[in-house]
């Protein structure tokens, strides 16, 4: 398999890359990188576990290789939402509601959610499902994660 | 932290937030695969392609390299192979002349350098086995147990028999009977099972991994490891769910991943992918259940009659007490002087099946909360007011003989969750099969009502006397304070919060100063599992003991070394004695810690002399304590498609004291969410090869943000003296009624009854077009 070489930007910091073009995204993050918070719950794309923003959009990186990400391609992991106010927004909130339990999954919550809040920062109910609909958790029965979202976008400034 | 000066320390109530959730949020708790172990192997286990023969031979591949691969069979078994659960059958591995009695049944273990050279190694070795007929499914035990009773393979057989039946079906004006089934349920947690065994220099061996009940290998693994209690170490890493998966299954896991450590000397992983691990480790026992039930015109239950069918798979492993915590469960929640109820576990050609929250609950209650409904039916009742008429109260008696104190709360959690969910009137909606003016959905509402007995089953609690120990020590930070030493794990439902508001509580100490290390059976005294809704209660317990009797220390301390024996107290992290200055905790902590080294609270839970049990003839006091729930669904059947939604639910609890209302609604709503994929999703298979047929997250469906109803959580806070602090067993209570009142809404939406679940929209279509030729 060809190897591919290039330059990515992962939460902020320039990555030089190079690896089997093959090789998946999640691989590469937890492996290479040590970026170990993205987790791997089926390695088919159904669970969302794996969740990373990649140019500004939610992907399940345990179904994407590599190869298909150019020079240049900025991808946030579940390291670099702290970093974020929205980020940080969303982890308090899932903290103060509740919303965690085995937290096996909450990595990918948490991604989905900041994704969801920068493209829609006051969600409806139905809009918060619908952005949380990739991201399965067996324990809390989601109630709480969605109260945590909704918490998380009253507290974001207001934009102008 | 907590500002407080004189008042004592209560956090018991409160919806304190978790001590775990930091490092969850960030992604920074490491879990079994995040951590970045040197230097080990990697296992994969070779598995029987047949679900039944007599294994000839295993043949490793002679073209294949295996430089610095071990291969482990049961050959290398150290000491007799056999795996202790509960009757001392199942093998390890199965071995060269015995019988393979089940597809996937491990047959060896290889170790490698990668997990890719492992499962290709493991693909190199062949198996020669005589195949010979499988008996696959529950369906094919029922069939027999049906036309010839007594040729039913079963591994465990119990009844419980109060009152005289035949009298009861004598004095019944009518007599009503149906079967009801359940199939497989997976557990799904979302973190797969995985574990490292190293093994040690003095032949002993360490597992560490996502484990439930860490003393279980300690306990269950001395005879093929040839390996004394003391010699085996299990400790938890961070456990991404578990719910009874991660129960009984770590002990093979540890088994198999010991044997190739044992012959390499190196430390090797088993970790599986989600394909694996649905396939070959337990699920929830799939069911058939006949309720036989005589009444009279007024409603009044005077037999009810019951057999109730587990399949246990090739082995009983635990099956034995899943059964008997069904059978307990099957009529307890009735007022009813005459019941036999018989309970079996068959014996089939698939995996074991294991512990599942709910541990045989689920089953009987999704039996008898359709029965009752069917009764209500037949007299022309609701199902509201029958139950309003007939469920057990304080002063009545269980199946077994138990008398119910004035500590339940049924009679509260029915009417709440009536008044709440305005059942009445939303009965008054349903379609019937019809869809009514303004309705686009055939609409319907249902109930269930049922308990959960609390902690181990019968004099189990007697017999085991958990242990636990509260104690004074250097935290990580280097500042003194108070470890919390009991063997129950975190998976997730709060236990290091709650145990955490606890210990705080009866020390009267801010919770900053307390730590809940992971549980490692070389450091923590052997609490019990953390199974059978019994860690609240229980090891609840036990921890507020310890902690009282640590405190008791600390004030004795601080007395003679501080006060000059004038009487001390600790309270809200002080030490106050009368007419001195209050000693900052931390300070005592110090002095005691170089003085006296490290103190220690502990304490032995002991089961009252009132509580009796006779295990011989299941009468007696079957649980220390009952937990309560009436729950309400409302469903919507699209009339075309026959999609279902579950738009509402409903519960009201009766769990005691509440210790933490945030988890404790956390673990209803999660709980309640794996209620709805069993009624309605999670359809899972043995196939005709001896597999599951949905092994994968593509086909096994769970629910999803999009699927869970608006919930309405309402806890009724019946004292319960028994174990202070007072809280009864909740984990397992929210997975045990959901599924029954989904299936009497649907009955309400489409006028028919649906005694199999899940009750998929193709189930609903096959109900509603039966009989009739082609689609509508």
């Amino acid at each position: 398999m060809s190897t591919i070489k290039r330059t990515w930007k992962v939460n902020g910091k320039s990555v030089a890359v190079r690896a089997p073009a093959g090789r998946r995204l999640l691989d590469f993050l937890r492996e290479d990188l040590g970026l170990v918070g993205s987790k791997e719950g089926c390695g088919e794309g159904e669970c969302g576990a794996c969740t990373v923003i990649v140019d500004g959009e939610p992907v399940v990186s345990c179904i994407l290789p590599v190869g298909q990400l150019p020079d240049g391609t900025e991808i946030l992991t579940v390291e670099g939402i702290e970093k974020k106010r929205a980020g940080r927004l969303i982890q308090q909130a899932f903290v103060e509601c509740g919303a965690v339990q085995c937290g096996f999954c909450i990595p990918g919550m948490v991604v989905s959610s900041y994704a969801l809040l920068c493209r829609n920062p006051k969600p409806s109910v139905q809009a918060i499902r619908e952005g949380l609909a990739g991201n399965l958790c067996r324990c809390t029965g989601y109630t709480k994660i969605i109260q945590a979202v909704k918490l998380a976008a009253s507290r974001l400034p207001k934009r102008k | 932290m907590t500002k407080r000066t004189s008042q004592s320390i209560r956090l018991v109530g409160k919806g304190m937030p978790r001590v775990d959730a930091d490092g969850k949020v960030c992604g920074t708790t490491r879990y079994i695969n995040d951590i970045d172990y040197k230097g080990i192997l990697h296992g994969a286990v070779v598995r029987s392609p047949v679900p039944r023969g007599i294994l000839k031979a295993i043949v490793p591949d002679a073209a294949f390299d295996w430089t610095g691969i071990t291969l482990a069979t049961a050959k290398d078994i150290p000491g007799i192979n056999v795996v202790h659960m509960h009757d001392r059958t199942m093998p390890l591995l199965a071995e060269i002349g015995g019988e393979i009695r089940y597809r996937g049944e491990p047959v060896g273990v290889v170790a490698a350098k990668t997990p890719e050279l492992a499962a290709e190694a493991a693909r190199r070795i062949r198996l020669e086995i005589d195949e010979l007929p499988p008996l696959l499914t529950l369906e094919e035990a029922v069939a027999i147990f049906k036309s010839a009773p007594g040729q039913l393979d079963t591994m465990k057989e119990q009844d419980i028999v109060k009152g005289d039946i035949a009298k009861g079906f004598a004095e019944a004006d009518e007599i009503l009977e149906a079967e009801y089934r359940a199939g497989h349920q997976e557990q799904l947690y979302l973190e797969n099972q995985g574990l490292v065994v190293f093994p040690q220099k003095d032949g002993s061996i360490l597992s560490e991994g996502s484990i439930q009940c860490p003393y279980f290998p300690v306990h269950e693994l001395n005879d093929p490891l040839k390996l004394p209690p003391e010699k085996i170490r299990v400790r938890q890493t961070p456990i991404g769910g578990a719910f009874g998966g991660k129960e009984d299954y770590p002990t093979m896991l540890t088994g198999y991943a010991a044997l190739p450590a044992l012959k390499s000397g190196k430390p090797v992983k088993i970790t599986y992918e989600r394909n694996e691990d649905i396939l070959f480790t337990p699920k929830r026992h799939p069911v058939w259940v006949r309720y036989k039930t005589g009444f009279k015109k007024d409603g009044t239950l005077t037999a009810i009659e019951c057999d109730y069918i587990l399949d246990g798979g090739a082995y009983l492993t635990i099956s034995d007490v899943v059964m008997f915590r069904g059978i307990l469960h099957c009529a307890v929640a009735y007022r009813c002087d005459n019941v036999v109820i018989r309970g079996k576990v068959a014996r089939t050609n698939s995996m074991p099946c294991g512990a599942f929250r709910g541990f045989g609950a689920p089953q009987a209650i999704w039996g008898i909360e359709s029965h009752m409904d069917a009764i209500a039916a037949r007299l022309g009742k609701a199902p509201h007011e029958y139950r309003l008429q007939v469920h057990a109260r304080p002063g009545d008696r269980t199946p077994t003989g138990q008398l119910l104190t004035e500590e339940n709360g049924s009679t509260a959690c029915l009417k709440l969750a009536l008044r709440r969910s305005d059942f009445a009137k939303k009965l008054r909606q349903v379609s019937r099969g019809r869809l009514r003016k303004g309705q686009k959905k055939l609409y319907g509402v249902g109930m269930s009502f049922f308990a959960h007995g609390s902690a181990f089953t019968g004099d189990g609690e007697a017999k085991f006397k958990a242990k636990g120990r509260v104690e004074l020590a250097a935290l990580e930070n280097g500042k003194p304070g108070v470890n919390i030493r009991v063997s129950s794990t975190e998976m997730g439902q709060g236990v290091h919060t709650i145990f955490t508001q606890i210990a705080a509580d009866a020390l009267s100490l801010d919770p900053a100063f307390i730590r809940y290390p992971m549980a490692d059976t070389g450091l923590v005294p052997n609490s019990g599992p953390t199974v059978a809704s019994r860690t609240t209660m229980v090891v609840g317990n036990v921890v507020h003991r310890a902690s009282l009797d640590l405190k008791n220390q600390i004030e004795a301390f601080a007395s003679l070394r501080f006060f000059q024996g004038a009487p001390a107290e600790l309270r809200a992290s002080q030490l106050v004695a009368k007419g001195r200055k209050p000693l900052p905790f931390a300070k005592v902590a110090k002095a005691m810690l170089a003085e006296v080294g490290s103190a220690s609270g502990f304490f032995q839970f002991v089961l009252p002399d009132s509580i009796q049990w006779d295990q011989q003839t299941f009468k007696g006091d079957s649980y220390p304590g009952y937990s309560w729930s009436a729950n309400v669904a409302e469903v919507e059947i699209d009339p075309l498609t026959c999609e279902i939604s579950v738009p509402r639910v409903t519960a009201v609890i009766d769990i005691g004291r509440v210790i933490n209302p945030v988890t404790a609604s956390g673990q209803v709503e999660g709980g309640l969410t794996q209620a709805l994929g069993y009624a309605v999703m999670e359809k899972i298979g043995t196939g005709r090869n001896g597999l599951y047929d949905a092994a994968r997250l593509q086909t096994y469906i769970i629910p999803t943000a999009l699927d869970i109803p608006e919930y309405d959580v309402k806890f009724v806070e019946y004292p319960y003296s028994f174990a202070p602090p007072g809280g009864k067993g909740l984990g397992e209570l929210p997975m045990d009624g959901l599924a029954p009142a989904i299936a009497n809404a649907v009955e309400a939406a489409t006028g028919r009854r649906l005694r199999q679940i899940p009750i998929t929209p193709e189930a609903i279509f096959e109900a509603l077009h039966a009989g009739k030729k082609g689609t509508p």
